[in-house]
């Protein structure tokens, strides 16, 4: 199968639904003429003109307001916020509107709008730019959070979520735009809500999301050699959460670490903690640990950026100690 | 104001209790003197009293086969029965003299004992026992007590593997036998004081074991011709007699080694071990070495028939220093007896057959005795052990009751 990036995977997702339906349009800040911050609408612009890759003031407000209003209409818009960092600027119109307005009008209109973003660290762009906020959005009912790990998955579930007909939240991470991994060349579409299972195990699960998967994965070929056997679920979808998949790898390896970029506190491994106790805790066998981002605003320093985001050497220290190695 | 209600420490080497019962209820006025709960610890069952007036407001603890280390509060008194008072367990269970026990209105002989460590066991895990949900569940369905299980896990929890591994022994075992299965039968508090008591024992005590006969034809002379005059003596009272004769020659033989002391007592106190339906208790003959053989008799007898009542208090059964354990009745030849803490020596009686032994070169036939010693080499040397054994030897086989 070829191989292409995650950034390639996600302009020909943007390509082919523009091209399948004529409803789908983009907006967001430099996605047209420049082709957005890290490329993804590059060359979209050119292909489709003005009337579908627009342009937007410096609005995360205006730019969800405009999209839920062409969604209410019947369009498909696919809206770009450029760092999760600003959802806040735009967070009326997510948490108020776009995700109650179904509900509050008794079903009669839908709201097909993907929000696409990107959000974490790695890049040392500082407090403002490097946050990983999903946990804020998983909190909001009326909207769905998709964070896919490889190019395949970016792909196949951005194609699910513009085609959705409830509002989507679909979060890239800056550094996995440039990562590589196979894609197919035939059409395909993935479902929303369903987690993968990117390592078999039977020691330990890792439950993971998003570029943090490809550090499990790392780890857990590291811990291979050491005779540990680790399972990594990539949940790819935060909301709706596939609990079913989080309970049968605790049912199949009692023993679970959640790696997360973002937060402990209050953040998504608490969730997912939760559910576990409450779906599976007759199958634990030791208690849930998290492995996750410390509770401090992200550091400008590389070293203390590094310091402040799980790393594959704090995934491996967290199995050893859950397996008392 | 607030009181607290503490484990109390009953023997010397008393390291937590079980309590049995509670004698009053929350709420209730309780007043200095009257008896506020039961306590069962090293064997016995003991009640214990209010050191205060007051009302007893909380109850931190139930009854349960768990064992609770001593000092820990497991309850309070307040003066009046509306005051505040805290709800949750205390962390810190320093030794607080709250109240007292009934068996210390009996003056002891020893010095008074303060425990310098408060509410730790041997595992240092304060007998709460960490187990995965996953490995609970497993034991409970393989209807296996969780207790017989050794954890693997961090802090030595007991994890699913743990379980597993312990089924596939027992599998293994059972597989052996033709029939495969077997009955369970509970562990009950006192075996398990057995067990900790010894394994204790054997674990911290070096133990050295001398074995020997003596000759008793003097002494089966002596018991005819006491039965004669109506008066019944058995072998046992002989041999708490006579060593407690020969412990006033060499003290160490009634010493004990607490708090990094050696500490020798004046009064010779004499345990026998004595197999009750449960298991086995250690009843005291006290000062032996100042009481005659009708004497030791006597309170052999009426320890005997307290212990078959099962009416022996904890003050009947604590710091023996010289245990006899007597099997001899068995027909066992010998064995290496455990020293019974905080002793420092047991004395094994086997059986007394008839040997040839040689008098002034003649070959005669007589009653022997086997014998065995177990020393612990922290305080008593082979040497000093040796030459009390010769003493012993010595009046046993040349015995004078007067």
């Amino acid at each position: 199968m070829r191989e292409i990036t995650y950034r390639e995977a996600l302009n020909e997702a943007l390509l082919e639904e523009m091209e399948k339906d004529p409803n789908v349009f983009l907006l967001g800040e430099d996605i047209a003429i420049y082709g957005g911050a890290y490329g993804v609408t590059a060359g979209l612009w050119k292909k489709y003109g003005d009337e579908r890759v627009l342009d937007t003031p410096i609005s995360e407000n205006a730019i969800v307001g405009t999209g839920l209003g062409a969604a209410l209409t019947g369009m498909r818009p696919v809206a770009e916020i450029m760092y999760i960092d600003f959802i806040g600027l735009c967070l009326e119109q997510l948490n108020n509107q776009v995700a109650k307005i179904r509900y509050m009008f008794g079903g009669k209109c839908t709201v097909p709008l993907t929000i696409r973003t990107e959000g974490g660290a790695g890049r040392t762009l500082g407090a403002h730019h490097s946050q990983s906020l999903e946990s804020w959005l998983i909190h909001i009912p009326g909207i769905k959070v998709v964070m896919p790990s490889t190019p395949y998955d970016a792909k196949g579930l951005l194609k699910a979520s513009i085609r959705e007909n409830n509002p989507v939240v679909f979060i890239e991470h800056k550094m996995l735009y440039n990562t590589k991994g196979p894609v197919s060349d035939e059409e395909y579409v993935l479902p929303i809500g369903v987690a993968d299972i990117k390592r078999e195990g039977k020691d330990v699960s890792l439950i993971t999301y998003s570029r943090m998967t490809l550090f499990c994965l790392q780890a857990a070929e590291i811990l291979a050699k050491e005779g540990i056997s680790v399972e990594v679920v990539d949940l790819r979808t935060l909301l709706p959460m596939d609990t079913e998949a989080i309970i049968n790898t605790v049912k199949k390896t009692n023993k679970v670490i959640i790696v997360e970029e973002d937060c402990k506190t209050g953040g998504t491994g608490a969730e997912i903690t939760a559910q576990i106790m409450e779906k599976a805790f007759d199958y634990l066998d030791a208690p849930v640990v998290r492995v996750a981002g410390a509770d401090v605003p992200m550091p400008k320093s590389p070293v203390l950026e590094k310091l402040a985001i799980p790393d594959t050497d704090s995934i491996c220290q967290a199995v050893r100690e859950i397996l008392a190695r | 104001m607030l009181k607290e209600i503490i484990m109390p420490m009953l023997g010397e080497t008393m390291e937590e209790g079980y309590l049995v019962s509670w004698k009053k209820n929350e709420g209730d006025k309780v007043e200095k003197g009257d008896v506020l709960f039961e306590v069962m610890s090293d064997k016995t069952n003991f009640e214990v009293e209010a050191m205060d007036n007051g009302y007893l407001r909380k109850k931190l603890y139930e009854p349960s086969d768990d064992p609770i280390p001593i000092t820990t509060v497991i309850g309070y008194i307040t003066d009046t029965p509306d005051e505040p008072v805290k709800t949750e367990k205390p962390v810190d269970t320093a030794q607080k003299a709250e109240i007292k026990t009934v068996s210390e209105e009996t003056k002891p002989i020893e010095k008074k004992v303060v425990p310098d460590t408060a509410g730790k066991d041997e595992q240092g895990v304060s007998g709460r026992i960490k187990v995965s949900p996953i490995a609970r569940r497993l034991a409970e369905e393989a209807g296996i007590d969780i207790f017989s299980v050794k954890g693997s896990g961090p802090d030595g929890r007991i994890e699913k593997k743990d379980v597993e591994e312990y089924l596939s022994g027992k599998k293994a075992d059972a597989s052996a036998e033709s029939a495969g299965e077997y009955t369970v039968k509970e562990w009950t508090p006192l075996r398990r004081i057995i067990a900790k008591r010894l394994s204790y024992s054997k674990r911290e005590i070096p133990h050295y074991y001398f074995e020997g006969k003596v000759v008793v034809d003097k002494i089966a002379k002596i018991k005819e011709a006491k039965k004669a005059d109506g008066v019944n003596l058995t072998y046992t009272d002989f041999l708490v007699f006579f060593t407690a004769q020969a412990i006033k020659e060499y003290p160490l033989i009634n010493a004990a080694l607490i708090n990094d002391e050696i500490r020798v007592y004046p009064s010779i106190d004499i345990g026998l071990a004595v197999s009750v339906e449960e298991g086995l208790v250690v009843p005291v003959i006290r000062d032996c070495g100042a009481k005659n053989i009708s004497e030791i008799s006597a309170d052999i007898k009426q320890t005997a028939e307290k212990a078959r009542l099962n009416k022996l208090t904890e003050e009947d059964m604590k710091n023996a220093r010289f245990v006899i354990s007597n099997l001899g009745m068995y027909g066992v030849e010998s064995f290496q007896p455990i020293i019974s803490p905080p002793g420092v020596a047991i004395m094994g009686v086997g059986k007394i057959g008839k040997e040839v032994i040689v008098v002034d070169d003649k070959q005669v036939i007589a009653p022997v005795m086997s014998i065995s010693f177990s020393f612990d080499h922290r305080i008593v040397d082979g040497a000093y052990a040796g030459m009390f054994y010769k003493r012993f030897k010595e009046i046993i086989e040349n015995p004078v009751l007067d």
